[in-house]
């Protein structure tokens, strides 16, 4: 019986799966438990923790821009694939619609560089 | 469909529903954002089943980022521990909503099937006689070439619109150099010594504990300013169980 | 015999078993003698023996301390969500063990009378399940910061995710240049693909270069091999695990086994990006010149030999730069990322497209100059056009700066001292600045 070549991908996973889970289960298990309060606390070196703003702190909007251009760039390399793949059949016009498509998003590229969204401080 | 992609999606289907239920119900914004990668990863499943491993596969590297961003996106909004608030403000907004979305989902279903209902399909086989690479390359790079570029512009209003929304821009005066720092550092009226370290005392080690200048006041200059000042309670500074 | 698509579905039910099972325990062995491989290669670099106590020469030292792990207490952070807390590790060890199930290691052999390749399984699209599996790692990682309800893991995870998914886009466009080549997405006919070398005569010396792409597309190669230590968070772009600024990032809060199954995931993770940059430049299974002077090398189980040895020599680099090179601060690493290897991998793809059309069609002279005018049109507006910073005003001369400083400012140390040339280097004469002056020192 054949069946289909994705199910080893699956089987490997399942694999992986059952380990990882058995294994972080058995541990508390067989692990001795001496609990004291100061272990439970949250490591900062030995120091008391410091106490956490109120919500938790917030986090620079900065890294949204990194996400927003990896997005960006993701879904610009998910369209070179199929591109790159067949690109002797697509030949010279293949080569021009893909010069125009990276030519837009680096139109795009060059704004954020130029205004300075690439900076890291 | 085949006994085994019967079986997938009678495994998959409830999870990709539930999925998309712990995400509208989910009071932790990040919990929300977990959900919806469950059903985004059964979904690219799907389409692997049916005979469309790229696109599965894109939806499985894409989404996953996309998700990232959201789950970026809550961190930065609200804060590690927010939950949504119970509390309905506007009257009747639930019932609203539920009869809408179920409206809007009747509408679409609807007019989909419409749309379809004469469309003959011409097969998985025909579809990707020569690869589902090779086939999905054909038609995206002929027939849909102006979708592909347009796709672009779309890609360029994201990126200027996540640069609009997020950056703060500064010239390149505005930030202070090492040098700019150092000179203000020993500018006449500051003390170019070190800070006073934060205090180490016998019943508080904390960093938001400040130093004690010789006329036993507090040392402002000590704690870094994005502590509050506190003292602790005596269930802190209580002994913890660590000398057994 | 190359293996091809059709090869794998072929595949009778009980050796996929067999081979998903021996590759699981491969890779826990690989993971096993890797740490000890590290640790041993690091310590020889810094000229002392490195573990040498348990087992023969040491080497069962990762294995005991694998043993040990789950025998220690499990510490969980009162502040930590408890459900996110636990399925993280299991995310991050899942999807590594995932990625190698399209990894091939060698040709089709015969185990037990039946015919099957040695590779898992390939589909038309295995190149994007390895990369699939490497952004879904990334949800271990930041759950695990978020988790854990504790401000140095949170900065870990978060530095972590903006890290690895800029290194992830330089990975994925450089593997555009290997797609474009060898004109599929499955790893067994990319290794076929490079399989063919080139006569090549040198020096009055005849033999077969390898049909590499690390060979062939040099630039995509350095490309994928700085993104690959940037993705899997090593040395010298480990910042998520700088342990002088954030303990231990994302994993501060685990113990116990928790702990060691994020180990095990960096490091398959680090087996898994070696052997897919094996298979994608380094010519996979094949052997290379001097072994295919024997007929016999690319037949058997010999491949899995080859193979095997060129993943070590991967991992080698990895341990060789994290003993070379210090880590680099977190904004030259974004800069690297997103202004050198992203631009430098679409301009180099486009250029790599053009010659492939000049090379394959045949375009009438007339079209073929302009679209050489084309490309060099493209290069000089970019150039011209790229953004630059405005230029700085000259500094003022240290002369000026002095006079310029308020009243009562802080004595200045005498700053015309000269330092007296070295002895050991009679030719140069050691002329040092004063910090932060001007070029010309005659006016002080």
């Amino acid at each position: 019986m054949s069946f289909s070549p994705y199910v080893p991908i699956v089987a490997l996973f399942v694999l992986g799966a059952l380990f990882a889970l058995f294994s972080v289960s058995i541990a508390p298990i067989v692990g001795p438990k001496r609990y004291n309060r100061a272990k439970l606390d949250a490591y900062e070196c030995g120091i008391e923790p410091t106490p956490q703003p109120v919500g938790g702190g917030r986090f620079p909007v900065k890294f949204y821009l990194t996400a927003m251009l990896f997005i960006v760039f993701d879904i610009e390399t998910i369209f070179l694939y199929p591109w790159a793949v067949s690109f002797d059949a697509l030949g010279l016009f293949g080569l021009v619609e893909m010069v125009l498509f990276i030519g837009t998003v680096f139109i795009a590229y060059a704004y954020v560089w130029r205004r300075g969204g690439l900076n890291w401080d | 469909m085949s006994g085994g992609e019967a079986t997938l999606f009678w495994i998959l289907a409830p999870l990709a529903v539930i999925g998309a239920l712990g995400m509208v119900l989910a009071r932790n914004a990040v919990h929300s954002a977990l959900w919806l990668v469950c059903t985004m990863l059964s979904l690219g499943v799907f389409y692997v089943a049916q005979a469309g491993p790229f696109i599965g596969m894109a939806q499985i590297i894409v989404y996953t980022g996309a998700i990232m961003m959201l789950f970026l996106f809550v961190l930065m909004l609200v804060g590690r521990d927010a939950s949504d608030s119970l509390i309905e403000t506007l009257r009747g907004q639930r019932v609203a909503a539920i009869v809408l979305g179920v409206g809007f989902a009747g509408i679409v279903g609807a007019g989909l099937s419409r749309a379809l209902a004469g469309t003959g399909a011409i097969g998985l086989d025909a579809a990707n006689e020569n690869g589902n690479l090779q086939g999905i390359a054909q038609l995206l790079f002929t027939k849909y070439v102006f979708a592909f570029e347009v796709t672009s512009a779309l890609l360029i209003s994201a990126a200027v619109g996540a640069m609009i929304l997020a950056h703060v821009e500064r010239a390149k005066g505005e930030k202070p150099t090492q040098v700019d720092r150092m000179k203000a550092r020993f500018a006449p009226g500051s003390y170019p010594g070190p800070k006073a370290g934060p205090g180490i005392f016998a019943t508080s080690d904390s960093v938001a504990t400040p130093a004690r200048l010789p006329d036993g006041t507090f040392a402002e200059r000590s704690i870094s300013k994005i502590l509050p000042v506190r003292e602790l309670t005596s269930e802190e500074s209580a002994l913890k169980g660590t000398e057994k | 015999m190359d293996p091809t698509l059709q090869t794998f579905e072929n595949d009778v039910w009980w050796i996929a078993l067999i081979k998903v099972l021996g590759v699981f325990v491969l890779l826990l062995l690989l993971t096993l003698f890797t740490i000890n491989y590290e640790r041993k290669v690091v310590a020889r670099m810094a000229v002392r023996p490195g573990p040498n106590q348990v087992g023969p020469k040491g080497w069962l030292q990762s294995l005991t301390d694998g043993l040990k792990l789950p025998f220690k207490e499990e510490i969980i952070p009162r502040t930590a969500d408890k459900v996110i807390y636990f399925i993280a590790p299991v995310i991050s060890a899942t999807c590594a063990f995932t990625a190698f199930a399209v990894i091939p290691f060698g040709p089709v052999v015969s185990i037990f009378g039946q015919q099957t390749a040695l590779q898992v399984t390939d589909v038309p699209v295995s190149v994007l399940v390895v990369l699939a599996c490497s952004s879904l790692g990334i949800y271990g990682v930041v759950l695990a910061g978020w988790a854990s309800g504790s401000t140095y893991p949170l900065l870990g995870g978060l530095r972590s995710s903006a890290q690895m998914i800029s290194y992830e886009v330089a990975m994925g466009l450089s593997i555009v240049a290997v797609f474009m080549m060898s004109g599929s997405m499955s790893t067994s006919e990319i290794v076929a693909a490079q399989g063919d070398g080139r006569e090549v005569s040198l020096f009055g010396l005849d033999f077969t270069a390898p049909g590499w792409y690390a060979v062939l597309l040099a630039p995509s190669f350095v490309i994928y091999a700085i993104s690959a230590v940037g993705e899997t968070n090593r040395a010298p772009f480990d910042l998520p695990e700088a342990e002088s600024e954030l303990v231990g990032g994302f994993h501060t809060e685990y113990s116990s086994f928790k702990f060691a199954l994020f180990f095990l995931a960096e490091y398959i993770n680090m087996i898994t990006v070696s052997a897919l940059c094996t298979t994608l430049f380094l010519g996979g299974w094949h052997a290379t010149w001097p072994i295919t002077l024997w007929s016999g090398a690319n037949t058997g189980w010999w491949p899995m030999l080859w193979f095997l040895a060129k993943v070590l020599l991967c991992l080698f680099v990895f341990i060789w730069l994290r003993a070379t090179l210090p880590r680099m601060r977190y904004d030259q690493f974004m800069r690297f990322g997103w202004k050198v290897l992203i631009p430098v991998n679409l301009v180099w793809i486009l250029l790599l497209a053009t010659v492939r059309v000049l090379q394959t069609s045949d375009l009438e002279a007339q079209t073929r100059f302009t679209l050489i005018g084309a490309a060099v049109l493209v290069v000089v507006l970019v150039a011209v056009l790229w953004p630059s910073g405005k230029k700085a005003a000259p500094a003022p001369s240290l002369a000026e700066q002095i006079a310029a400083r308020p009243q009562g400012s802080f004595p200045l140390p005498p700053l015309d001292l000269q330092v007296p040339p070295s002895p050991r280097v009679a030719r140069q004469v050691a002329e040092r600045q004063p910090a932060d002056v001007s070029s010309d020192r005659s006016e002080v």
